[in-house]
């Protein structure tokens, strides 16, 4: 019953979209388009919202006539983990992601700033496109309220790793980062089909970044959060193809930040801009693809079918083909000023650019190798962490080098060398911090220092870039900059302490034996067996001793009855910013004893500060921007 | 030339310079960090033994599981049902490590027969079958329905 409600309200909104269009296109000559309000567009929102809420209630009830709740819900399950199951599996998510490309539309239609008629159809009518070929193919290839008869009693459950209150929120912020980049994508293309590609646009379209990054911030942060501790990795990032699906989009919309403020402030940058804007939401369908096709051998590759992948595959093709297609024939010719002055603000942003494009680049190899190369000449292979490390690690020093330049310049000018002696006074103060360091915790290798030296010198140049300025409104303009430059300094400076003081241990250990380790000693001082109702559960208590502390630790195995599957849930607790972090394996031929794994991370939680200082800082650009000149 | 021009050359050849510098960077660390997968029935093809670190993939053949408690050393044989490769593992076992389950494991190879492994991959559900171990029994002809 339910299920039909859905199924057809899905279809009402895709006509609903289809009229839409229709009408843009008839009065497309009469420029009166707007005179119905987008009432079309509108009502396909309100059904697509309606048929998500069935699909919700569906999955709390758990009603298994229909497929999708079938294999991803089971009714031992708590409801809270029902709802969320809604979006844990592909046809749920694939509905989201429309939702989430119908509400950003929605938003750009009902937001109070004054747009161009002219431009703010057209956007729509882009929007809607996207939004329909998204509708087609989840219609046709991933029907979420598809049925199934006979009517099964019981559900197939879902993953337990995915059991866990951060799932719940964690794909609705990625959605609402890496598809809400869908709007920044018609908005450029509808610029350059009106020919209005100009300052004004930059104005008008920064906003539309700097929401869905923030929510993609948030996103990766509560991912990488989630992989650490209910996944039991042991660590923040893996350079996991899934995981750099997600980055992808992240660094280029990054840029495009940077770029759409060069081009709003200097009137340069228009192509290399409008590039970014398109390649952003590319990178985000490419995401989707890398995930949704199975053609990855990852955590998240759960359920996949390689028949939708192709659709993802042509249809990223497609968009590709006719955005750089528009973006060739219509970007404006700029008059070039060529007078080009190095130092100049503008300059290190574009710099800046050409980094992330590079640390980008790298991140597609890595990613797209192995998948090329099992594709072409049918070699599986996977490229190792070390990879990313080892070629990033020394740009991102002297990018930093340059995020803490580039705010100290004027734009069209260069003030370098009025501002020469505060650079070296910071560089001082950077190397006494550094060597002061390298002595008090005996390391002196050179990635170290530098990574430490160039962290410092960019926290100090954050401070005093914001304490100086001459007034409050000054201040609070520049304050979004302020949060985001800090985080990402001690992001950099949390991974560099924690890349060499981290220590780490796996070994077997049997009930009451002590071992010992670098100034670590561990002993296994009890075990117990709890029963749940989807679950058994083992405890085990381990007292670690770090010379005179002793921290007590309780970590776990679950085995889940339906699906039947183990989970090893981590132990926890801090001692300031480090973690003494633990989980077990379970093997059932392993005799006896059992694995473990300890993790003596140091300074980890400065990597989940900094998230929260980025994410901070795009909150807050969005808020103080949200009126800046109408146009 | 005009100074213009030559400004340009200028900023050109340097551009060039740098972009070769960092491709080979980029080219040499990506081939340091690679990582093969091999069959068992693609390590008997193959005439020469790779070097360094490669993955095989497999089932854990039935009844093959064997551990030596003094060095705390397990043995097993992965399987692709045509053909067979004997591992020796000196660590721990995951969560999902069973015989008749999929595996795979990272090591050198001692010779074409026996890996020595550092690192067993099973990070999935019970039903879970790595695409690769997947692809391998179907290329060996005995992918099986249930294992789908």
């Amino acid at each position: 019953m339910i299920s039909s409600f859905g199924y057809y309200s899905l279809l009402t909104a895709t006509l609903l979209s289809l009229l839409e269009i229709i009408t843009y296109i008839k009065n497309y000559n009469q420029k009166n388009y707007v005179a119905h309000q987008f009432i079309f567009y509108k009502f396909s929102f309100y059904f697509i919202i309606i048929s998500f809420i069935l699909l919700i209630i569906s999955f709390a009830n758990s009603d298994f006539s229909i497929i999708s709740v079938y294999e991803n819900s089971h009714t031992a399950k708590p409801l809270f983990y029902k709802i969320a199951a809604t979006w844990g599996n592909h046809e749920g998510s694939i509905l989201l992601f429309i939702l989430v490309i119908s509400a950003y539309g929605y938003c750009f239609i009902i937001s109070k700033r004054k747009i161009d008629n002219h431009l703010k159809a057209t956007v729509v009518f882009i929007q809607n496109i996207l939004l329909i070929i998204f509708l087609f193919f989840l219609l046709f290839t991933s029907n979420p309220f598809e049925k199934i008869l006979p009517i099964p009693n019981e559900g197939l459950g879902l993953n337990p790793i995915l059991q866990d209150p951060l799932l719940v929120i964690h794909p609705p912020f990625l959605y609402l980062g890496y598809v809400g980049f869908s709007l920044i994508f018609s908005l450029t293309l509808a610029a350059l089909i009106n020919n209005q590609f100009n300052i004004d646009w930059s104005k008008l379209a920064k906003n539309w970044i700097f929401l869905p990054w923030t929510f993609l911030t948030v996103g990766i942060g509560l991912g990488s959060f989630w992989a650490y501790y209910e996944l039991g990795w042991g660590g923040y990032w893996f350079w996991d193809p899934v995981e750099n699906a997600s980055l992808m989009p992240w660094i280029a919309a990054t840029a495009l930040i940077h770029s759409v403020l060069v081009m709003e402030k200097t009137g340069k940058l228009f192509s290399w801009t409008a590039i970014l804007a398109l390649l952003t939401f590319i990178l985000s369908l490419f995401g989707t693809f890398l995930v949704r096709s199975g053609v990855l051998n990852s955590v998240h590759a759960f359920a996949n079918d390689p028949e939708r992948g192709l659709y993802i595959l042509i249809i990223i093709s497609l968009l590709a083909f006719v955005s750089l297609s528009l973006f060739i024939i219509k970007i404006p010719k700029q008059t070039n000023e060529n007078h080009f002055t190095f130092l100049s603000r503008e300059n290190v942003i574009v710099i800046n650019n050409y980094f992330l494009i590079f640390f980008l680049t790298v991140v597609i190899i890595g990613t797209t190798y192995p998948i090329l190369l099992a594709a072409i000449v049918g070699k599986s292979i996977s490229v190792g962490p070390q990879y990313y490390n080892s070629i990033l690690a020394p740009f991102v020093f002297i990018f930093l080098l340059l995020m803490a330049t580039g705010p100290f310049m004027k734009w069209k000018q260069s003030a370098f060398f009025y501002y020469k002696n505060i650079f070296i006074s910071f560089l001082l103060l950077s190397v006494f911090i550094v060597t002061t360091l390298a002595v008090l915790l005996q390391q002196f290798n050179p990635l170290f220092l530098l990574g430490i030296l160039t962290s410092c010198y960019l926290i100090i140049s954050t401070f005093v870039d914001i304490f100086y300025k001459k007034n409050f409104k000054l201040i609070v303009t520049n304050l979004s900059r302020f949060f985001s430059h800090l985080g990402f300094a001690i992001l950099i400076l949390s991974i560099t302490l924690n890349y060499f003081f981290s220590k780490e241990l796996t070994t077997n250990i049997k009930l009451g034996e002590n071992i010992a380790f670098d100034q670590f000693s561990i002993q296994f001082k009890d075990s117990k067996t709890k029963n749940e109702s989807n679950y058994q559960e083992l405890f085990g208590t381990f007292n670690i001793k770090n010379e005179n502390m002793l921290i007590e630790l309780h970590p776990s195995i679950r085995k889940y009855i339906q699906p039947s599957q183990f989970t090893s849930e981590t132990s926890i607790k801090n001692n300031g910013m480090s973690d003494y972090y633990m989980a077990m394996d379970y093997s059932s031929v392993q005799s006896e004893g059992i694995g473990i794994r300890f993790y003596y991370n140091y300074f980890i939680r400065g990597i989940w500060l900094s998230f929260i200082l980025i994410t901070l800082g795009g909150c807050i650009s969005f808020y103080t921007r949200r009126y800046d000149n109408k146009i | 030339m005009s100074p213009a021009a030559k400004k340009r050359t200028i900023y050109f050849l340097i551009s060039i310079i740098t972009f070769i510098i960092i491709a080979r960077f980029v080219y040499v660390s990506l081939n340091a960090n690679t990582v093969y997968f091999f069959s068992p029935t693609d390590l008997k093809n193959i005439s020469e033994k790779p070097n360094g670190i490669i993955r095989v993939g497999g089932l854990v053949k039935k009844s093959s599981f064997a551990e030596n408690k003094q060095k705390q050393i397990y043995s097993f044989v992965i399987t692709d049902l045509n053909n067979d490769i004997y591992v020796e593992y000196k660590g721990l076992l995951p969560n999902l490590f069973q015989e008749e389950k999929g595996a795979i494991v990272e090591g050198k190879l001692k010779d074409k027969k026996f890996l020595i492994g550092n690192k067993i991959l099973a990070k999935h559900d019970e039903n879970y079958m790595p695409p690769e171990v997947a692809d391998a029994l179907k290329k060996s002809g005995k992918w099986n329905k249930k294992y789908d």
